[in-house]
């Protein structure tokens, strides 16, 4: 079986942008990722050391059940999507996506530090990519413009260290 | 014209739940289709190699914001149904430029990785990880960054109005950015492999073609209605003008009718936060369930994680000071306060005023409603024919009660008495109905100090096995320990539970004037305790360590002298806090019996004026553990009336044990 051909980034574009429309007419709300995997990280806390967690100021605001949240059900909608396309397009495969001259070692060490930066981040800047970039631009507010734009800068002020884990 | 979950606050329903999971299968399946499920593919915009993220990104940014202005223009949605996010400038600059540090590292952002797991990537299964454990570690320095997150507050504030132009004209820039960019970003990868557009060159002509038309077209049809910007500007953007909060006002935008608050408290909906203003004895004769009671001036403190978040409604007794206080608020960005109609007058009036004592013919569904509210805000239902339209009959002023009140309230069924007594004295000889605890059990381990207060939601949980409803009136009986009531007091206080009492002299006070008691156990149906975070009086090490250095409080140690002075101790150094007074709280009580009880409040008002320059000063209390401290607490705040007590909790035992704090 062949894989199929991305869709043309325009028209996979303008889904999104319908995708994003619905979840304001329907939701009241954009989109978001980061919100579920902090209500993860929430509830793993709760798990290890309720009381800790409850009397923490960011995480216990969240109460004891903070998988009841919406972005929550979102982020599996996520990942069920994801399948559902990947699997219509045989693009599904297991691996470690690297350069083919970089160790299985050095991508895995960069991809967790790198979510362990943007974990961090998406709490500092109330939302990631999704939330911020995607959803509060649409929106057209100053915060999210301003977020994008540090992302950019950020990621090209940085882009040559990282780049050996590309490397063919 | 669409409702949206937000606006309904029905977005922590299980309608908004699947909403969301259809939404995000729509989501994750176009960040697949784009190619966002390789990493690869997602940092080619960073190596000038890939610059579909760019595209892409950007075709949905315009598509989803000329469609959403289209949706307001055409009147099926307004701006004030969506969410709005406040900016943070310094929070956002910092965060934006971590997560692009992270983003090119790591090769992926959440949702992308999401998306990017389910196709087989185990390097974003990695990064999810990291992205928790991140947010987790956030949660872990919050206290640290606490300044940071919230450096640079803006409130909501669109792109349009910082650059100081109409939004239809930021449209059209934004469109002919969108443009250039997509066209920049074919020449720069053509550039690279030499391929020509091929059949992106139709897709992307139609494509730009449509955006600048859209555009265009917007501002035009938004000219020709002059109050076409108006919605965007009023309901989300920095009130940049008073004529705008005069219109919102005319426009009765800023109010909320008593019926209406009463259902949406009725049935308990989310992110409804309701704030008393009146003073706290008012507050503590009667409030609304759940109520905040916060002072005017810590309005804008106090409410600042609620800005833009939930609903806010104001009330007092009448309308004046309440739509000074929304005002105000909505000056600083707060679009979400509101004011009660009527005030708290009113809606007792309209909400809770039995169907026989109104004048007016009631009809029964209406009638029926109010039986409801009238059970829920007054706490039972009584028979409707002689009921005066006041809520219940006045309790006392002075939270101390004696032995001759509690007999007359035995059977009123919002009465709840717990006794503190070990459990062979309560199961020996007890009052009717009363319930045992074991103070105690109300205080855990929190961040390794053992004798901490249990935070409002386990302690809320206790209430609901108890079967106290927050319109109860709690009464508590004590054994030979004062200290005891004070603590189960200021558990209560923790969960905004005004209206408790302590019996002075405890139980042994009933039991010597020949009172009634029993051996049976009460009845008790559990109640559902809901959770507030009302608690404004708890203070930790940093911030007494604050007061320590600013020494603009007063500082009272309440433990026997001969441990202030470091004489004796069992902590792990001895002494006191620097600068802190001695005030042992044995020096309130006069025992009567062997019993302690508190003085008489004339005799504590005189003690405590040549310690204390005015009712504002703010004072911190501590002892060793807390217990003792929430006797001097309840003396200052309840019975004497002072504003600004702060409880330092994990006390002296935390304080000795940190070698790092300053001690003398």
């Amino acid at each position: 079986m062949t894989k199929i051909k991305y869709t043309n980034p325009y028209l996979a574009g303008i889904g999104l942008g319908l995708t994003l429309l619905l979840s304001f007419l329907i939701l009241g709300a954009g989109l978001g990722a980061s919100s579920g995997l902090a209500r993860i990280a929430a509830c793993t806390e709760l798990y290890i050391a309720k009381a800790h967690t409850l009397s923490s100021e960011y995480f216990g605001k969240w109460g004891q059940n903070p998988m009841r949240y919406y972005l929550v059900f979102m982020l599996v909608g996520i990942f069920i999507g994801g399948l559902c396309s990947a699997l219509l397009a045989n693009r599904m495969e297991l691996q470690v996506e690297r350069g083919r001259r970089s160790s299985v070692r050095l991508r895995s060490a960069f991809a967790l530090i790198g979510g362990v930066l943007v974990g961090f981040a998406s709490r500092l800047a109330n939302g990631c990519t999704s939330g911020q970039a995607l959803s509060g631009t649409a929106l057209l507010l100053t915060g999210s413009f301003v977020f994008l734009i540090c992302i950019f800068v950020g990621g090209y002020a940085t882009a040559g260290l990282f780049r050996r884990q590309w490397n063919d | 014209m669409i409702s949206t979950m937000y606006q309904l606050g029905t977005l922590d329903s299980a309608k908004a739940f699947l909403a969301s999971l259809l939404v995000g299968i729509a989501f994750g399946f176009f960040l697949e289709r784009a190619g966002f499920g390789s990493s690869r593919r997602l940092t080619g915009v960073f190596y000038f190699k890939d610059m579909a993220v760019i595209k892409v990104m950007f075709t949905a940014v315009i598509t989803a914001a000329l469609g959403l202005t289209c949706c307001i223009v055409l009147g099926w949605v307004t701006i004030e149904g969506i969410y709005l996010m406040p900016t943070v400038y310094g929070a956002y600059v910092v965060g934006g430029l971590i997560f692009g540090v992270g983003f090119v590292m790591g090769g992926w952002c959440p949702g992308t990785a999401a998306a990017g797991a389910a196709s087989g990537k185990m390097d974003a299964l990695i990064f999810l990880l990291g992205a928790v454990i991140g947010s987790a570690l956030f949660n872990e320095m919050f206290a640290l960054i606490k300044p940071l997150y919230e450096w640079g507050q803006g409130g909501v504030v669109f792109i349009y109005d910082t650059l100081g132009m109409s939004k239809g004209t930021f449209n059209i820039i934004l469109s002919v950015a969108a443009v250039l960019m997509f066209w920049g970003c074919e020449w720069i990868e053509r550039r690279r492999t030499g391929q020509s557009l091929g059949e992106n060159a139709s897709i992307l002509k139609t494509l730009s073609v449509a955006v600048l038309t859209l555009a265009v077209v917007l501002v035009a049809v938004g000219a020709g209605r002059p109050s076409g910007e108006q919605p965007m500007g009023q309901a989300g953007g920095v009130i940049s003008s008073e004529s705008q909060l005069l219109e919102a006002i005319d426009m009765a935008q800023d109010h909320i009718e008593p019926e209406d608050l009463a259902d949406r408290m009725l049935r308990r909906e989310s992110g409804l936060i309701v704030v008393d203003i009146r003073p706290v004895i008012e507050y503590m004769d009667y409030h609304l369930p759940n109520a905040l009671n916060i002072p005017m001036k810590d309005l804008h403190q106090t409410l600042m994680p609620y800005r833009n978040v939930g609903t806010i409604v104001l009330y007092s007794n009448g309308m004046t000071h309440p739509v000074q206080a929304r005002d105000s608020l909505y000056r600083s960005g707060y679009t979400n306060a509101y004011i009660l109609t009527d005030g708290l007058n009113g809606f007792i009036e309209r909400c809770l005023t039995p169907v026989s004592l109104r004048d007016e013919i009631v009809p029964l569904e209406i009638a029926a409603k109010i039986r409801a509210w009238r059970s829920f805000f007054l706490g039972s239902e009584a028979p409707p024919q002689a009921e005066p339209a006041t809520p219940s009959e006045p309790l006392p002023s002075s939270l101390l009660v004696d032995v001759q009140w509690l007999e007359k309230q035995l059977n009123r069924p919002d009465i709840r008495i717990l006794d503190l007594r070990s459990q062979p004295e309560y199961s020996t000889s007890h009052i009717q109905n009363s319930l045992a605890l074991n103070v105690e059990n109300l205080r855990t381990n929190i961040n390794g100090v053992g004798s901490m207060l249990q935070p409002g939601d386990m302690l809320a949980g206790y209430m609901s096995a108890m079967g106290i409803r927050p319109t109860d009136t709690v009464v508590i009986l004590y054994g030979d320990k004062t200290q005891d009531a004070t603590l189960a007091g200021i558990a209560l206080e923790r969960l905004g539970h005004a209206s408790y009492r302590i019996l002075n002299g405890g139980f042994a006070a009933w039991k010597s004037a020949g009172k009634p008691i029993v051996t049976d156990l009460p009845e008790i149906a559990a109640s559902n305790y809901a959770v507030t975070k009302s608690d404004m009086f708890s203070v930790d090490y940093m911030t007494v360590l604050e007061y320590v250095r600013s020494k603009k409080g007063i500082i009272l140690d309440v433990r026997p002298a001969e441990y202030y002075e470091g004489a004796k101790s069992n902590e792990a150094r001895a002494g006191h806090i620097p600068g802190a007074i001695n005030r042992p709280y044995t020096e309130d009580l006069v025992n009567v019996d062997d019993i302690p009880q508190l003085k008489p409040v004339e005799e504590l008002a005189r003690a405590y004026a040549r310690l204390i320059p005015s009712e504002n000063s703010t004072v911190v209390v501590y002892c060793r553990t807390g217990h003792q401290a929430s006797q001097t607490f309840f003396v200052l705040k309840r019975l004497l009336g002072y504003k600004n007590i702060l409880w330092f909790d994990a006390g002296w035992s935390q304080w000795a044990a940190r070698q790092e704090l300053p001690i003398e």
